[in-house]
């Protein structure tokens, strides 16, 4: 059998079809890698099992011959700080559930928008509703308006300017433009955002509940789920969509009968990383909770904040218990991840 | 069901792709639209149905005015060159798809879906999925679709046209066959002329997003309006000549054709079926012209001549030899011959 090297990179053939030779040293490497990639959780693992003692002095590999575990700091987390543990556990639950779902539900269905109708917003209009929020936010800030007054004087003025000059504007927007304006809202550090968005909640009161930070990360989400969507819609043929429509689907319709299963490894991977990044997500949980909606991510790095020092066996159980939903989600989500899902749909 | 359209024409941007196409589809119709790519006749028929805005005139559907209705009610059913089944169904739940649309219970559903299969044959087929069908099976499957709920018309747009030649044919002649059982009016577009020929009962030559003639098959091959249609249909395409018209005689080169008519035109263009013409002596035939190549297809030989800068075919019979290069003579019967105006195309008709 004569292949190049880049059919060798880039169409590996089978282990099993390998010379016993070059099978040792690609299983060598495996092993390798697969050690490199779980030592850090085994690590984690074992540690969560240690007392002060094994830790502070030098590393201990093995429990039970290089030291003996104890229960100690899953007791101090889940006995007695238990009500404390559970209460960030749910929150962190609830905020990147809700976030995870609200963004990839809105988003996807504001991907399948740009990726099948037509927009083309006067760019003298959108460029007017900017300055009017401007400075309807500079009036509570810097005035002290009432924020709701505020709005709703700001909407009302925007109103009356787009009916009286909209027409006149000739420049218009397109899809790229609001795709590119999506991602642009990820250019921005979050560190930069983060003192406005705090100002915001605290104007409405809402520092401290869950609904203040699943909002912000349902807003933060929402261009990651409509790029990565994007690509998957606008892949499926639009004949599909098309025959659907003529076989008396309505566009809601063709998006749950033909579009939504057809991306579903789409949705299913983006959901996956929506919910990682929310469920880790520190800066802007860090800011936006004090106490009644602090998140895991909170807990684990006020553990290394107490006047005892860093305490790596508390830190090392609130990691596991938060590694566990992650995987059971990927688990699930999985099975929906296939290729070929397009295939026998179109011909030519 | 009826279908009309009236002046109606498209335009993307200030791209005019249709320019007031009008015409009448009778209940029961088989009509074809017949043009190259680009010649409007695919948006024609997405703008029947409804996949496409209309920019002016109006579309109706037995009567019914449909120009700003939705595609889903217009009662149309459409068949892709794609065939665009869903990838995630089944056979049966694909077909039944217009069914579950419209809140059928299951029974009456899987019923339906049967009849429609065994019509088409797929009834061994139902439970597999699009990606195990060969590509004569998925047709089937897009017709059987299209087919369930018993539209009022059947749009088809070259669903012939991804299939290898030899089942091309068999489906052309079972599609015929079924639009004759099932006497729906059926619009089909195609780029094929032997489609266009056979299946339909009109046919609508488009070109450049204008109607060039819509009249029968037959009177199409046999009284083109215009060049155009002459050299687009027949294969291979209608010979032609140019020269000019003297009080009606055909003047090319040194030979001077006697039309019967007696019209005078500059720039003139005689056409000719390559059946209709005969390979004869120099000296004996009407015009006089050079063999360039001699082909024997099998039931005749096919002759290419140059008249002038013109090339001719001409089928004659297989037993036909004759060198490269030799002078010949083309003969044919006067009321063969077909008279155009080079300028503008348009049918000179001997008075």
């Amino acid at each position: 059998m004569n292949r190049s090297a880049m059919q060798w990179l880039f169409e590996p053939p089978s282990i099993r079809d390998m010379a016993p030779g070059t099978k040792l040293i690609v299983y060598a490497i495996l092993t390798f890698w697969t050690a490199f990639v779980l030592f850090p959780i085994y690590w984690v693992l074992i540690t969560s099992f240690k007392s002060a003692i094994d830790v502070n002095s030098g590393p201990v590999y093995l429990p039970f011959v290089d030291f003996q575990p104890s229960l100690h700091a899953w007791k101090e987390l889940f006995v007695f700080d238990f009500w404390d543990t559970l209460r960030a556990y749910m929150n962190s639950l609830i905020i990147a559930l809700s976030a995870t779902a609200a963004s990839v539900i809105i988003g996807s269905m504001a991907s399948y928008a740009l990726a099948r109708f037509e927009y083309q917003p006067r760019f003298g209009v959108v460029f007017m509703f900017v300055l009017v929020m401007i400075g309807a936010f500079v009036a509570v800030g810097r005035y002290g308006v009432d924020w709701r007054l505020s709005c709703a004087v700001g909407v009302a003025i925007f109103y009356f300017l787009a009916r009286a000059l909209g027409r006149h504007f000739r420049a218009r927007l397109s899809n790229g433009d609001i795709l590119f304006w999506m991602i642009s809202q990820r250019i921005l550090a979050p560190i930069v955002v983060v003192v406005p968005i705090y100002m915001m909640f605290q104007q409405v009161s809402l520092l401290d509940t869950h609904i203040a930070i699943i909002l912000t990360y349902t807003v933060i989400n929402l261009p990651i789920v409509i790029w990565l969507m994007y690509d998957f819609f606008t892949s499926i043929p639009i004949d599909l969509e098309e025959c659907a429509q003529l076989d008396g689907a309505t566009r809601f319709g063709v998006f749950w009968d033909i579009v939504l299963p057809l991306s579903r490894s789409g949705l299913a991977a983006t959901t996956l990383l929506v919910m990682i990044l929310s469920w880790n997500e520190y800066l802007l949980a860090l800011f936006l909770s004090t106490s009644r909606a602090q998140t895991m991510p909170i807990l684990v790095a006020a553990m290394n904040a107490g006047e005892r020092g860093i305490l790596w066996w508390s830190m090392s159980v609130v990691i596991i218990v938060m590694i566990i939903p992650v995987v059971i989600l990927a688990v699930i989500l999985q099975r929906y991840i296939s290729k070929g899902l397009l295939l026998g749909a179109v011909k030519g | 069901m009826t279908v009309v359209l009236d002046a109606v024409s498209k335009s993307f941007g200030n791209v005019k792709v249709l320019h007031e196409l009008s015409l009448e589809v009778q209940d029961g119709e088989f009509l074809v639209l017949l043009g190259a790519s680009g010649s409007g006749k695919s948006t024609a028929l997405r703008m029947i149905a409804g996949l496409e805005t209309v920019s002016g005139g109006r579309i109706s559907i037995s009567g019914r005015d449909v120009t700003d209705q939705l595609p889903k009610n217009r009662d149309v059913a459409m068949v892709f060159q794609s065939y665009a089944l869903y990838p995630h169904k089944t056979v049966a739940e694909n077909i039944g798809y217009p069914l579950k649309i419209r809140r059928l219970n299951r029974t009456e559903v899987e019923s339906q879906v049967r009849e429609v299969a065994a019509q088409v044959r797929i009834d061994e087929l139902l439970e597999r999925y699009p990606r195990e069908l060969s590509g004569g099976q998925r047709q089937r499957v897009a017709l059987a679709r299209a087919m369930v709920r018993r539209p009022s018309v059947f749009l088809m747009d070259e669903p012939l046209s991804n299939l290898d030649a030899k089942l091309r044919g068999h489906m052309r002649a079972e599609l015929k066959h079924m639009q004759h059982e099932l006497g729906i009016t059926t619009i089909y577009v195609t780029h094929d002329q032997i489609e266009a020929m056979t299946l339909a009962h009109r046919v609508a030559l488009l070109e450049g997003g204008r109607l060039q003639q819509l009249a029968a098959p037959k009177t199409i091959y046999e009284d083109p309006e215009n060049l155009f249609v002459a050299q687009f249909i027949g294969s291979p395409p209608m010979n032609v000549a140019h020269g000019r018209l003297d009080e009606g005689t055909f003047v090319i080169g040194e030979d001077r054709v006697a039309t019967g008519g007696t019209e005078t035109v500059a720039n003139a263009v005689i056409g000719l079926r390559a059946e209709d013409c005969q390979v004869v002596a120099p000296e004996d035939g009407a015009i006089r012209a050079q063999l360039f190549a001699n082909e024997l297809i099998g039931d005749h030989t096919l002759v290419t001549a140059k008249i002038g800068e013109d090339m001719v075919s001409i089928k004659a019979p297989k037993e036909f030899e004759a060198g490269i290069d030799e002078a010949i003579g083309i003969a044919f019967e006067k009321d063969k011959l077909y008279l155009f105006d080079r300028d503008t195309g348009a049918r000179i008709r001997r008075s």
